[in-house]
């Protein structure tokens, strides 16, 4: 009888294909999580009262401190109204993918002929131990919180941000009462260049850490597994059941500070920091 | 970046997918999760705070309440000792009239009746003495058997007069 290997890969392996599109584990776990989700908040809907049960107790204490946290980022709770569906939303997404792969349920799936002759394929991947789920998600939240800047600030004051053309104009019109701004102007429009750099690190940062944080986990425990297969795995499950909520956290977070910074306008924020100044003198 | 993608297998398509699994959880969460919990927990916020406020109002209407009421019960009070006093001054104003009419009414009664009674007395000595001598006339008449002279009946009659 042929032996049948389980590798552990950095890519999602592929359990089905739809014409072209090809559906990964990775992806059928993040189905399956869009669907706990849904069912989550039709029954949430469904049981909503003014004297809240046990479901609609435990979002609320969720909901309410997850909220406290998000106007400790952005000291503003009309700020916080408008960006908090979106964090949470990315939090309960997260969250959740990161538990699914941490389900001792590796034993459904498939066994297909490999290179290397016969391999396992589990039916569950945790969706963000992908690099593709990852990458979607921050290129989301860089990309809606450059949205949320323009329709927050405008979209002159946000392409400024990047492309400061505002500071190359000044170099005309305070050139005669401060000579130094020859040298500052460009330094500010060279910064400016490298936000737009600072945008896609952002993006290559929340999804690389989030992707190695997950995969690392799901690692650990197929090697403790592998190991000693009973009792062992036990701490580092429920480590990894920790480590899922603080990532999830993390990504969140960063978001809200994203969406916070986008929306605040510097050259105002300086305006206000220089008249300070000049009040002080 | 060619490794990279190939590495992880990154494909844009599976991206796209994800990205819209994201964005089905986020209006879902959004519209039938967040929303009415956030309106659900907004009013009962507002509830517990107008409750609130309205028990501060409440609470400081008591005590205003109890204060008026406490400042009224001693002024109440002080009237109210005040009228006993005054009551009890006239109690005994009108006693002492009363008792002054009783004792001039009695002092009254009392001279009368001694007055009638001296009145009465006089009758009753007068008609005892009438009778005494009446009797006294049909015992000797009895004693004498007849009328012997006309001057000894005078004489008697004069002698107990006298007496």
């Amino acid at each position: 009888m042929e032996k049948i290997s389980h590798e552990i890969t950095l890519f999602a392996e592929p359990i089905f294909h739809f014409g072209n599109f090809t559906v990964t584990n990775a992806l059928f776990s993040s189905w399956i999580v869009v669907g706990i989700i849904i069912i989550l908040a039709f029954v949430l809907r469904i049981q909503l009262k003014e004297i809240p049960n046990k479901l609609q107790s435990i979002f609320e204490i969720i909901v309410d401190g997850a909220l406290s946290l998000c106007d400790q980022v952005t000291n503003s709770r009309a700020l916080s109204m408008k960006i908090f569906p979106i964090a949470i939303s990315v939090f309960f997404f997260i969250l959740i993918n990161n538990w699914l792969g941490i389900l001792p349920l590796g034993g459904f799936g498939l066994i297909e002929e490999g290179e290397h002759g016969l391999s396992f394929i589990p039916f569950l991947r945790g969706g963000t131990a992908d690099m593709n789920t990852t990458i979607a998600l921050a290129v989301m939240a860089v990309v809606g919180a450059n949205l949320f800047g323009i329709f927050s600030i405008g979209i002159w004051k946000t392409f400024n941000k990047y492309v400061n053309l505002k500071v190359l104009g000044e170099i005309f019109t305070k050139i005669k009462r401060d000579k130094m701004v020859i040298v500052t102007a460009p330094v500010t429009f060279f910064v400016g260049l490298l936000e737009i750099i600072g945008e896609f690190a952002k993006i290559a940062s929340l999804s690389f850490r989030l992707f190695g944080n997950v995969f690392a986990g799901e690692v650990l425990l197929a090697s403790m597994a592998a190991l000693v297969a009973y009792v062992i795995p036990i701490p580092f499950l429920f480590l990894e059941i920790l480590v899922g909520v603080i990532q999830a956290l993390i990504f969140s977070m960063l978001l809200v500070v994203y969406f916070t910074i986008s929306a605040t306008d510097h050259d105002e924020h300086d305006a206000e920091h220089h008249e300070k100044q000049l009040v002080s003198v | 970046m060619e490794s990279i993608i190939s590495t992880f297998h990154i494909d844009w398509k599976i991206i796209i997918t994800q990205a819209i699994n994201f964005g089905v959880v986020f209006v879902v969460l959004y519209f039938y999760a967040l929303k009415p919990l956030g309106k659900l927990m907004k009013e009962r916020g507002e509830k517990i705070e107008m409750g609130l406020s309205d028990a501060k109002k409440s609470n400081e209407l008591l005590q205003k309440a109890t204060l008026e009421y406490d400042k009224n019960t001693i002024k109440l009070r002080q009237i109210s000792i005040d009228a006993q006093k005054e009551l009890q001054k006239d109690l005994e104003q009108l006693r002492a009239k009363n008792l002054d009419r009783i004792k001039m009414d009695n002092e009254q009664w009392t001279k009368k009746r001694i007055e009638q009674m001296e009145i009465d007395k006089k009758a009753l000595v007068e008609g005892a003495k009438n009778e005494i001598v009446s009797l006294v006339m049909l015992a000797t008449e009895k004693l004498l058997g007849a009328k012997n002279d006309k001057n000894f009946d005078e004489k008697v009659l004069q002698e107990l007069k006298d007496l």
